[in-house]
């Protein structure tokens, strides 16, 4: 019986605000954690057996998924314990074990035919083409076979990368005893597969979909490409005067009020309150328990649960994280006036997000004023207080009251 | 203090132990082991930082097992030597035990069990436990721990794994901490959180003289009568930076709250309720013995305000004359006897002035002794006698519990040489005695009544300068809580005998300065009231120290700070207690960085 192994472990400090109160892992994308997304894709490709690796805020995880019955899955938990590097934390899973298993990263999308293909082959690993290699690990194949993995090369040869799914046989575990510490101090999966390459064949195996997500603004357009494809399920309670167009999916105990127009694709959660007389744009997520009131007008976002986006607010191309509260009149800017590309303070450094729109990225619980006014890609930490009219620019550390 | 750890999962029990010893080597560090049990039992032991250990450990192939116990320890009983580290075996070589804590029958049983025929290899008194449990063996790891730990008084928290039942891990304590992580597929018992955070945020909290057995997937706990109980688990939310701190948002704050440990850990082994005795070990007393004409005690910062505090027991106790000197004076200008008995004060040992000092002292021919935390430290070497205040590592650079330590244990060597000279009778000493056991309890109640201490702090926090004043031994505790305050909060603060406020400090006393004014009831309690009022017809805001039953005080104070009546000549624990609170919260208010002050090192080596 094989058995998949999704790494789960990371905290995702380039993910902050969002990820200071979330793992990686757990980053909705259309109502569900990016994981979720993952263990669908792989029970699709036929695989009932799951190992989580957890570390970061492990109980959300847990919670979230407990034993997998849910699913109709059996999960079990590892704790990858001290961070020392892929290679540990699966060199740590090997009593647990029998025969073969698939390896995933619980924070890249990939497609469910994508995994069942990397399953088909007993060795094997996944390749996907880019237009920046030089982040990635750069993969030298010859005849369908995988001969060694470069990592971020400065000079490319290719720009066929290394997709983070493989196949293996529990004969690796031996090669992962034998690797050394990196140089970033690390035990790389990827040493090990090189001595592993140098002895059997692994098959090369080339993934069609496949989505990175390395900063925040990356999850509006996972976000994009997921809500397009969903199925809508209509569950709540629409009104009469209310205008739905295109693939809308309505959660149990939701209500549209009258005058609302949402255009589809859109994902509305469960226990919401939409309108009276709201206006919802395509690629819009909203998450569980959210509000959205008169005069609002959401596009193109992800709103996390329980977020209040009340009266005459303007949200677009933007995170809002869970448990939020907009006072009347928050409007975004989504758009630099010179129409260039946004760039955003994240972390010590500038960053071009290479996108013309972007909003802002707000982290969990953070409560506005009325009228305040945030500009384009504005980072809010957690727990930020903004007062009444106060414009919002660049980064904003956790917790911060300003006005 | 020491450090223990149990693992039972699935990963390499060597690389977790070592590991988790590293989290918990704030406990102590001067020696290390691990036993790990595989189809045999495996004990590896070094002398010095757990690094050594591991470095030990990493060019051993051998090593296998997913089943183990650990120990980093602090020495109490027996010299640090690589047979006294822990893990210790029983004399069939089945049963591994790690210990922390103390056992004050450790005589009578090993000698009970010597005349079994049990063979003991170390000087510990930690070894006992592996034969009482072999010798209460019959079948069952948990029952024998149970039965041997019947037998036994003191205090513990262990760790124990045997040979013939090569799944489980039993562990149980009583006044020393140990806690239960719950992990996937693994589980841990450690003598703290911070050692398996890595590794798993569920813990079960293990009362005392509960018992629990850990296997990989199972944690079965078992009551004070050895009945199977039930506990939730707890979810602990704080990160590896924070735990360090135990959930403390400082480490100063940490450290003072372990104070009602502190005494426990200073009097242990050295204070006998039973024979009504206080004990130092030989070295220390053959150096008593001589007649000396006097006491000399060098020290620098918070070190040398608890040797003025020593003065004071000396003298009253000992009634010798003491003269207490800074050691940066001292080695330079210090008047030296060769009949003097030169004692050393220093947290580190390693205070470049105090050893200086020292080996002056010693080179003039005076017998040297120094009151330090660090085993092995410099001064140790250069001294004549040690003794330690086994208070366990102190990371705040503002010294808290190593100060209250310090200051009993000068306060148990004036006892100790005042009953040697025939001053102090054996029912007085018994008195002191019983005092010092009532402490912890005293301690723990200040601890938990600091609201009010809060509420000072926000009068105190704009405050632009702050005066401290008492008499007698209270003096020195003003310089100690002016000197606690001004070096974490930056509050110009200053400490005053009472009595010598007239001659001249009154002339900055405006009524914009607080003074706290510790005013205990003995013959000097008039006087200080006198003193009180004189400050008040000048405007500044008083808050007074008290014990509770005096209710006096309130007519003079604005505001009054109480510490618990019976502590007798102990008060200045839950006083200084109360200084320290006060400092750390004013300096939390202001928002300073309060584990390490600007311009401050934790230790001096330095001129």
């Amino acid at each position: 019986m094989s058995t998949c192994l999704i790494l789960a472990a990371g905290e995702g400090k380039r993910m902050h605000p969002l990820t200071y109160t979330r793992p990686k892992v757990m980053l909705p994308i259309a109502n569900k954690p990016i994981l979720e997304w993952n263990l669908i894709n792989a029970m699709k490709s036929g695989i009932t057996d799951f190992i989580f690796i957890v570390g970061y805020k492990s109980e959300m995880v847990r919670n979230y998924f407990q034993d997998g019955s849910n699913w109709d899955v059996s999960i079990e938990y590892i704790n990858q314990g001290k961070p020392l590097g892929t290679g540990h934390a699966i060199s740590v899973v090997e009593p647990f074990i029998e025969k073969d298993f698939l390896i995933l990263s619980g924070d890249t999308f990939l497609g469910s035919l994508d995994i069942q293909n990397v399953r088909k082959q007993s060795m094997s690993m996944g390749l996907c083409t880019v237009d920046h290699p030089e982040e990635y690990g750069i993969v030298k194949t010859e005849n369908d076979a995988v001969v060694k993995i470069f990592e971020k090369m400065n000079e490319p040869f290719s720009n066929l990368i290394n997709a983070g799914i493989y196949h293996f046989q529990k004969e690796i575990f031996p090669f992962l005893k034998q690797i050394k510490l990196s140089k970033r101090g690390e035990y790389e999966l990827t040493d090990a597969i090189n001595l592993v390459a140098k002895e059997m064949k692994i098959n090369a195996v080339l993934v069609n979909q496949w989505r990175d997500i390395g900063y925040p603004w990356d999850l509006l357009e996972a976000n994009r490409e997921i809500v397009t494809d969903i199925n809508p399920i209509r569950e709540g309670l629409i009104e009469k005067f209310a205008t739905i167009h295109g693939a809308v999916s309505i959660g149990k105990n939701t209500r549209v009020m009258n005058g609302s127009y949402i255009e589809g694709p859109v994902v509305i959660g469960e226990n919401c309150k939409i309108g009276p007389n709201c206006y919802i744009r395509p690629y819009t997520s909203i998450g569980d328990g959210c509000h959205i009131g008169a005069a609002s007008e959401i596009k193109n976002s992800v709103i996390m649960n329980h977020t209040n986006i009340p009266h005459h607010n303007y949200i677009g191309d933007s995170i809002i994280g869970q448990g939020c509260n907009l006072g009347s009149g928050t409007k975004v800017a989504n758009l630099r006036l010179d129409k260039k590309n946004v760039v955003v303070t994240h972390g010590n450094k500038k960053i071009d997000t290479k996108r013309r729109k972007l909003g802002v990225i707000m982290g969990d619980n953070v409560q506005t004023g009325i009228n305040a006014s945030l500009n384009v890609g504005s980072i809010i930490g957690n727990d930020v207080f903004i007062g009444p009219g106060t414009i919002v620019d660049g980064l904003i550390r956790p917790h911060t009251h300003i006005y | 203090m020491c450090g223990i750890i149990g693992y039972n999962g699935f990963r390499d029990a060597n690389n977790v132990l070592v590991d988790c010893l590293k989290r918990l080597e704030y406990r102590g560090y001067d020696s290390a082991g691990i036993a790990i049990l595989n189809n045999d039992l495996q004990v590896f032991k070094e002398t010095g930082y757990i690094s050594k250990l591991e470095e030990e450990l990493k060019f051993n192939n051998e090593i296998k097992g997913s089943i183990g116990i650990g120990h980093t320890r602090w020495a109490t009983h027996g010299r640090v030597t690589k047979t006294n580290a822990h893990p210790h075996i029983s004399s069939n070589k089945k049963i591994a035990v790690v210990h922390n804590g103390i056992i004050e029958n450790f005589k009578q049983l090993k000698e009970y069990l010597m005349n079994k025929g049990y063979t003991f290899s170390s000087e510990t008194d930690s070894e006992v436990l592996s034969h009482l449990i072999e010798d209460n063996y019959n079948g069952n790891l948990q029952d024998a721990v149970y039965n041997a730990m019947k037998k036994v008084n003191g205090y513990y928290a262990i760790v124990v794994m045997s040979k013939d039942e090569p799944n489980v891990l039993v562990g149980t304590r009583k006044d020393s901490p140990l806690v239960i992580g719950s992990g996937d597929n693994e589980n841990f018992i450690a003598s703290d959180i911070t050692a398996l955070l890595k590794y798993t945020n569920r813990v079960i909290y293990l009362n005392d003289a509960e018992s629990v057995v850990i296997t990989n997937k199972n944690i079965s706990l078992y009551d004070s009568d050895n009945k199977p109980i039930n506990r939730e688990e707890t979810l602990i939310s704080w990160d590896i930076a924070d735990a360090e701190k135990s959930g403390f948002p400082h480490f100063m704050l940490k450290e003072i709250y372990e104070q009602d440990q502190t005494v426990h850990q200073v009097t242990r082994g050295r204070l006998s309720e039973i024979d009504r005795t206080i004990n130092f070990d030989e070295i220390v007393e053959n150096l008593l013995v001589h007649d000396y004409d006097n006491i000399q005690i060098i020290a620098c910062g918070t070190s040398y305000y608890a040797g003025l505090m020593g003065k004071y027991f000396f003298e009253s106790f000992a009634k010798i004359p003491v003269f207490v000197d800074l050691a940066s004076e001292y080695r330079y200008y210090g008047s030296f006897n060769e009949k003097s008995l030169v004692i050393a004060v220093t947290q580190s040992g390693e205070t470049l002035d105090t050893l200086a000092a020292l080996k002056k002292a010693k080179s003039i021919g005076c017998k040297t002794l120094v009151i330090t935390n660090v085993i092995g430290s410099s001064a140790t070497r250069i001294s004549d006698g040690t003794i330690l205040t086994q208070s366990g590592p102190e990371i705040g650079v503002a010294a808290t519990k190593t100060f209250t330590a310090q200051v009993l244990v000068l306060l148990l060597l004036s006892l100790k040489l005042g009953k040697m000279k025939r001053y102090i009778g054996t029912d007085d000493l018994f008195q002191y005695i019983i005092q010092m056991k009532q402490l912890p309890i005293h301690v723990k109640y200040i601890l938990d009544h600091n609201k009010q201490i809060k509420e000072i702090a926000e009068i105190l926090r704009n405050a632009r300068s702050v005066f401290f004043i008492g008499r007698g031994i209270n003096f020195p505790l003003c310089l100690e809580g002016a000197l606690k305050l001004k070096e974490i909060s930056y509050i110009h603060a200053e400490g005053f005998a009472a009595g010598e406020l007239k001659h001249g400090p009154f002339a900055l006393l405006t009524k914009d300065t607080p003074v706290i004014a510790i005013s205990s009831k003995d013959v000097t309690y008039e006087k200080i009231i006198s003193n009180i009022g004189e400050i008040k017809a000048r405007g500044p805001q008083v808050i007074a120290i008290s014990e509770e039953q005096d209710t006096e005080i309130e007519k003079y104070a604005d505001f009054v700070l109480r510490y618990p009546s019976d502590t007798g000549v102990l008060s200045f624990i839950p006083i200084i207690i109360i200084l320290q609170l006060l400092a750390y919260y004013v300096a939390d208010l202001k928002g300073c960085s309060i584990d390490k002050p600007r311009n401050l090192a934790k230790s001096v080596t330095v001129e």
